[in-house]
């Protein structure tokens, strides 16, 4: 009953990880960079979330419940996406990665402060996408805000499939991302499909952020985190892996919930206090870190990485 | 004889200091196909290059159609009726063959569907492929591909760089065999080879490029017939 409990956790944080980590590749592979913003824009979508929800609190009977509040975020988010590209990608589209790499990593200080100085250092909570009950299953009870975001999160990323894989538009978007100088031979108009795919990447991650706030809380400073996360999940999954980035993202998330709690689940193994050390948080962020460099070393191209080639 | 679909006019262009192109004057009329002759760095795809607007010309002038594109971005050249096969073919990678024919379309759902059918019945092999991945395809099938993508917008003019680069003899025939038939159906072709031969033998007119100069100009079976064109280039 406790597995599934934890599962259930650990798929719905996957799922807003996932959201933040698709962004990050769709940025990646649209403009050749890291995005180090897509982490602060995750923060940004929670305190959007909760100056939302206060916002239309005067309009809405009762507690503005998260399922209103998410879609005005995420198209908040994606106009703010359009913004931060004008300023940290076109102005340095023709200079090497590394210039728009740091203008990103300079936006996102700016980002964090300015929440800082709007709303404070204290943990926030927006509000839950349904209510704050819990679902029942016989004896086991979930959540019903966790099932909710896997649901709300699993409908975005299936939304974002679908984009690319069967509209003319989302068809661009993928040529540009391969190749931007035969994309604009062929009559696409580039700089919008790259300005587009930050509105997406940001309104993702936006969506991500208001989903989080309400379990995890929001700081101005989660941002950081949430880009390490995303930063692993693309290397788990492949560089580029658009896929490999979401089953990056519910590894990272099924192991960072599971891993601590496994004495609890499989109290015979580790029936001894003298291993309790081996299984607190730090040490799974030890251990984390520890696989991913062993998947660098070993199989550089991701667990899931994609082998795309190109023949002479 | 129609008017010129595309007027070089003086054209100049340089990569950084080294310049590649000096003063070349072309004209492409709407009904014909036109080779670009010469050895390697002789200026050819640097020709192809500026017309499509990927390199930015030093001096001299392009009109298309009467238009000067001065300053056009390269997706409007495109949107123009300009379609451009480059050299390498560069097909997208990680889409099918159907959607590097879809994606480069102009058109409805409807139309679109009717211009891929019509392209499966120009290269068979295609269809056969539909469902492959770009990276998965042979050079040949690519450069297939790579001609279906550029006239999936119905262009005026094609450009054609080397498109028989790292193929066999065979299948450059039969890619080159199209030619004729492309601008049987209205589109102009630019086209830049180093199989003088079988370029003179598709093209209607050539022009000769020599360190990015323009030294020779004439009906494509005239200069197929010119001792020196047969010597420089045919071994003859």
């Amino acid at each position: 009953m406790l597995t599934l409990q934890l599962l259930a956790n650990g798929l719905a944080l996957g799922a807003a990880y996932a959201l933040c980590a698709l962004g990050f590749v769709l940025v990646l592979n649209a403009t050749g960079a890291v995005n180090f913003t897509q982490g602060d824009m995750v923060m940004a979508g929670g305190f959007a979330a909760i100056a939302t929800a206060a916002m239309l609190a005067p309009l809405w009977p009762g507690a503005v419940p998260g399922l209103v509040v998410l879609p005005v975020v995420t198209a908040g988010m994606a106009v703010l996406g359009v913004i931060f590209s004008l300023f940290a990608y076109f102005p340095l589209k023709s200079r090497p990665p590394v210039a728009t790499i740091i203008s990103t990593i300079a936006l996102g200080i700016v980002f964090q402060n300015a929440a800082n100085a709007i709303w404070g250092p204290e943990p926030r909570a927006a509000p839950p996408l349904l209510d704050a009950s819990l679902v029942r299953f016989g004896e086991l009870a979930i959540p019903k805000q966790s099932l909710a975001v896997i649901v709300v999160a699993a409908a975005l990323i299936a939304g974002q499939h679908l984009l690319f894989s069967r509209t003319p538009l989302g068809r661009k978007m993928r040529a540009t991302a391969q190749d931007r100088t035969m994309a604009a031979a062929i009559g696409i108009d580039v700089n919008a499909m790259i300005a587009l795919t930050f509105a997406l990447a940001t309104a993702l991650a936006g969506a991500a952020g208001a989903l989080l706030s309400n379990t995890f809380f929001v700081t101005p400073s989660d941002g950081t985190n949430y880009i390490v996360k995303a930063y692993i999940a693309v290397t788990i999954g492949g560089w580029g892996s658009i896929a490999g980035a979401v089953a990056g993202a519910l590894l990272i998330a099924l192991f960072e919930v599971i891993f601590p709690a496994l004495p609890l689940i499989v109290p015979a193994l580790f029936g001894s206090d003298a291993l309790g050390w081996l299984f607190s948080q730090t040490a799974a962020s030890i251990l984390l870190y520890a696989v991913v460099l062993a998947i660098l070393f070993f199989r550089p191209q991701g667990l899931f990485g994609e082998l795309v080639q190109r023949r002479a | 004889m129609s008017t010129p679909i595309l007027r070089l006019d003086g054209l100049s262009a340089s990569y950084g200091q080294i310049a590649a192109l000096h003063e070349a004057t072309i004209e492409v009329r709407a009904d014909e196909a036109v080779a670009l002759l010469g050895a390697n760095g002789a200026g050819k795809s640097t020709t192809m290059k500026t017309i499509m607007g990927l390199l930015k010309p030093v001096a001299g002038r392009i009109e298309f159609d009467g238009r000067d594109l001065s300053g056009v971005a390269t997706f409007r050249r495109a949107r123009l009726g300009i379609a451009y096969c480059p050299e390498g073919r560069r097909v997208f990678p990680g889409m099918t063959v159907r959607e590097n024919l879809e994606v480069a379309s102009n058109t409805d759902g409807a139309g679109t569907h009717r211009r891929v059918a019509a392209l499966f019945e120009m290269f068979p092999v295609l269809a056969q492929r539909e469902k492959a991945l770009g990276w998965q395809l042979s050079g040949g099938q690519q450069q297939m591909l790579a001609i279906g993508r550029a006239l999936m917008s119905a262009p005026r003019l094609l450009l054609l760089d080397e498109p028989s680069l790292g193929l066999s003899p065979l299948l450059t025939n039969e890619v080159l065999d199209r030619v004729r038939a492309i601008v049987g159906g209205g589109t102009a072709i630019l086209l830049a080879e180093q199989n003088v031969g079988k370029a003179l033998a598709v093209c209607h007119r050539a022009y000769v490029l020599q360190v990015g100069r323009v030294v020779r100009q004439g009906a494509a079976a005239e200069l197929a017939r010119s001792d020196d064109i047969r010597a420089a280039f045919l071994g003859a």
